[in-house]
């Protein structure tokens, strides 16, 4: 324990000043950025990427924003996996503690719920708007996810009192909806088409909408629930265990 | 093409899947967690032998994601290494969900603070799911971006289960750990970006054709093999490996110091020996063999060092991924298949033994409270079977005949004798001696039975700890055995190595 203390301290003092070894660190980084950017800067810029063999592609994908097309349907994969990552986040969240809620009213002042009471279900329609628009313009479901994410700790800021109130269960379905929803849409492209997020090709469009409907919601509360900090007060299994309540005092 | 008949490449996506739903489901529901694991564990075990038995029956096989052809798309694929790396996945991952589920419901029965030992599982599960799933993703995966993203997923799932246990020393660990991490995937992305701009490609096979020296190349290189080094800890990017894997959960140490380095380690392996090929020079690979030898030494003497159990196995973690990396240097006598079945040799033998290790180690802290290796006396007579599980993982890290260390080890020798580098055969050997010492340090603790020892009257420990110990350390040393085996998926659609051993293995 004691070492830790140290450990913790010397990493705190160790931001105040700058000692010769930090000196020639920060030189040694200068000269690699110098040596890195004029490595892209002379590059051969000969190639165009795979812009040609999107927009040759572009009117089987469904979608007419290449980016969504790109995203949804080219490299759909890794748009699954990258809903992984934000929900392994929010589980590694959860796994650290539990969300600090202060547990009263905040004395929040007209003005700011004043502001509250417009912003939010404003916000709420221009995410709705962005995944709308993400077929055929700049947007999708991370843009309208990030709107959602910016109302759920706007509503968190205010400190309103029935946050903290929410049940874990609808949370973890709100979590879990957009990558389960994204996962058994892929499985019944694969029993349809043959392959795994492979759209049919009329239905693409609808299909892309629904995924990323569903994975805006998902991953706005996933932004949200990162600002909260924790897991909900009831996310933990029903105690097996009758001793269970007399070991908590023990815990400090 | 129907993707559900036999010589369907669809098959692949399996074991990706499985375990993502599985994961998904543990963290919606939570009760019945490990009922779900399990079966995504056993059906991952499943699905990994149907895809070696269609390597073996189709050779190597494309799976392209969405239909879409490369270069637009993403493609997985499946041949020999990378099913053998499912293979170690899929085993060891069986028996560290078997043996989480005893960690934590002795933990949860038999000590206080039960609330937080079952909230510490209930998150275990998910993060756990993710992770296999990630790693699965990883090795089958022909792209060099969808790469990333697998790495990514690795590197959050593994950086919240090493910080799951609590304690202050394993939060800074874990907080330095997930720091390294990213910093290892954010270089790694910078590689990438390097590469994409100046070959326009990110197919694992055009790129192999697309691939010309020039500094842009090189430098994504050098980017890319930085970023993979820093998460495989190569000695002296290793300083975040032994507080990381020995502060963390029993389990979740099984899974860092057997699994996730080596997911890094293949991913680098297989860009220098398949993609980037023209570009490696002697020095280079010079230069990877002398970091592997110095781990090796380093490692061995600072695991001899320790006062603690867990902490002298994750030091020889350390020690034993320098025998990786001798394998660089030997490479240019013969084609890269030689290096590889070294290489795969050395990884599943130490994914076998090193999760053997920590699961005992895991049970003696459970057993006594504490893992301070000179207070360990007389641990044999309480708790004989993890004791026989450490003794055989011992003999895999020591070498010794018939494990499958002792193969990979003698591949290591014969290669370097035979293409007169013997320098590295003395390296190999020490860094063997070295390893009987640590080994049998603790070894020898294991058999002290002072004269006032009473067997303690703490509580069993179940099955569930000790048979998975036992079985894994099996595997490692009956692995040697059977190396036909594995040589043979490895040999399926690649024929030089069949003209590497015409007499057979040892």
């Amino acid at each position: 324990m004691k070492t830790e203390k140290k450990s913790i301290r010397r990493i705190r003092n160790r931001g105040k000043r700058l000692d010769a070894w930090q000196l020639l660190l920060l030189f040694l980084l200068l000269c690699l950025t110098t040596v890195l950017g004029t490595i892209i800067w002379t590059m051969p810029e000969n190639t165009s990427g795979l812009t040609d063999a999107v927009a040759r592609l572009q009117e089987q994908s469904g979608v007419e924003s290449p980016v969504t097309a790109v995203l949804l349907n080219f490299r759909g994969y890794d748009t699954l996996l990258e809903v992984m990552v934000l929900l392994l986040a929010v589980i590694g969240a959860w796994s650290l503690a539990k969300a600090p809620f202060s547990g009263q009213a905040a004395d929040t002042g007209p003005v700011q719920m004043g502001v509250v009471r417009l912003l939010v279900p404003l916000m709420f329609l221009v995410a709705a708007y962005l995944v709308w628009q993400g077929s055929h313009l700049a947007g999708g479901a991370f843009q309208g996810g990030a709107i959602l994410g910016a109302a759920g700790v706007l509503l968190l800021v205010t400190e309103l009192l029935f946050l903290p109130a929410i049940p874990a269960l609808p949370l973890r379905i709100g979590l879990v909806f957009g990558p389960l929803l994204f996962v058994v849409i892929a499985l019944f492209c694969l029993c349809l088409t043959g392959h795994l997020l492979g759209y049919p090709e009329q239905a693409a469009g609808g299909l892309i909408l629904l995924i990323e409907t569903a994975c805006a919601i998902s991953i706005g509360l996933t932004l949200a629930s990162l600002f909260a900090g924790g897991h909900p007060e009831d996310d933990h299994p029903q105690s097996v265990n009758p001793t269970e309540h007399s070991d908590k005092e023990e815990w400090p | 093409m129907n993707p559900f008949q036999l010589a369907s490449p669809t098959w692949m996506i399996s074991p990706i899947i499985l375990p993502l739903i599985a994961g998904l489901l543990c963290f919606l529901l939570n009760r019945r967690t490990f009922a779900i694991a399990l079966a995504a564990a056993v059906a991952n075990l499943l699905a990994v032998c149907f895809l070696t038995y269609q390597l073996l029956l189709f050779g190597p096989m494309r799976c392209h994601m969405g239909g879409w052809q490369p270069p637009l798309g993403i493609t997985l694929r499946s041949d020999g290494p990378a099913v053998l790396m499912l293979l170690m996945t899929a085993v060891t991952g069986l028996a560290i969900t078997v043996y989480a589920r005893g960690y934590f419901s002795h933990r949860i029965l038999n000590l206080r603070q039960a609330t937080q030992h079952q909230e510490q599982q209930r998150y275990f599960w998910p993060l756990w799911m993710l992770l296999l799933a990630g790693l699965n993703g990883l090795f089958l995966s022909n792209d060099i971006f969808n790469l990333y993203v697998t790495l990514e997923i690795i590197a959050i799932a593994a950086a919240s289960l090493a910080a799951l246990s609590g304690k202050p020393a394993s939060q800074l660990a874990s907080f330095r750990y997930l720091l390294v991490s990213l910093l290892g995937s954010l270089t790694y992305l910078l590689g990438v970006v390097f590469l994409y701009r100046s070959c326009g490609i990110l197919d694992l096979d055009i790129l192999q054709h697309h691939v010309a020296n020039g500094p842009g190349i090189r430098a994504a290189l050098a980017l890319m093999s930085i970023g993979l080094l820093l998460k495989t800890a190569l000695v002296p990017l290793h300083f975040w490996l032994p507080p990381t894997h020995a502060n963390a959960l029993a389990p979740v140490s099984v899974i860092l110091s057997g699994l996730v380095v080596k997911g890094s380690f293949y991913l680098l392996f297989r860009l220098w020996f398949e993609i980037f090929t023209q570009l490696i020079t002697p020095s280079a690979l010079n230069f990877m063999g002398t970091l592997g030898a110095v781990a090796i030494l380093w490692g061995a003497v600072q695991a001899m060092r320790q006062h603690r159990l867990k902490l002298m196995v994750a030091y020889s973690t350390v020690s034993q991924l320098g025998y990786l990396f001798i394998a660089f240097p030997l490479s240019r006598i013969d084609e890269s298949i030689q290096v590889w079945s070294i290489v795969i040799f050395m990884a599943l033998g130490h994914a076998c033994a090193k999760s053997a290790l920590f699961m005992v180690a895991g049970a003696v802290f459970l057993h006594l409270g504490h893992d301070r290796i000179k207070d360990l006396n007389g641990v044999r007579a309480s708790l004989p079977i993890p004791v026989f599980a450490y003794g055989i993982a011992g003999v895999s890290l020591m070498g010794l005949p018939p494990s499958a260390g002792f193969i990979g080890k003698w591949l290591l020798l014969t290669s370097s004798l035979t293409s007169s580098q013997w320098w590295w055969a003395l390296v190999i050997i020490t860094g063997s001696l070295l390893a009987m010492i640590y080994v049998f340090r603790v070894m020898s603790r294991f058999f002290v039975i002072p004269e006032d020892y009473s067997v303690t009257t703490s509580a069993p420990l179940s099955p569930l700890l000790e048979w998975p110990a036992l079985i894994m350390a099996l595997i490692s040393l009956f692995l040697g055995l059977a190396a036909s085996w594995p040589m043979k998926i490895l040999a399926t659609g690649n024929t030089a190595l069949t003209q590497v051993f015409p007499g057979g293995l040892p």
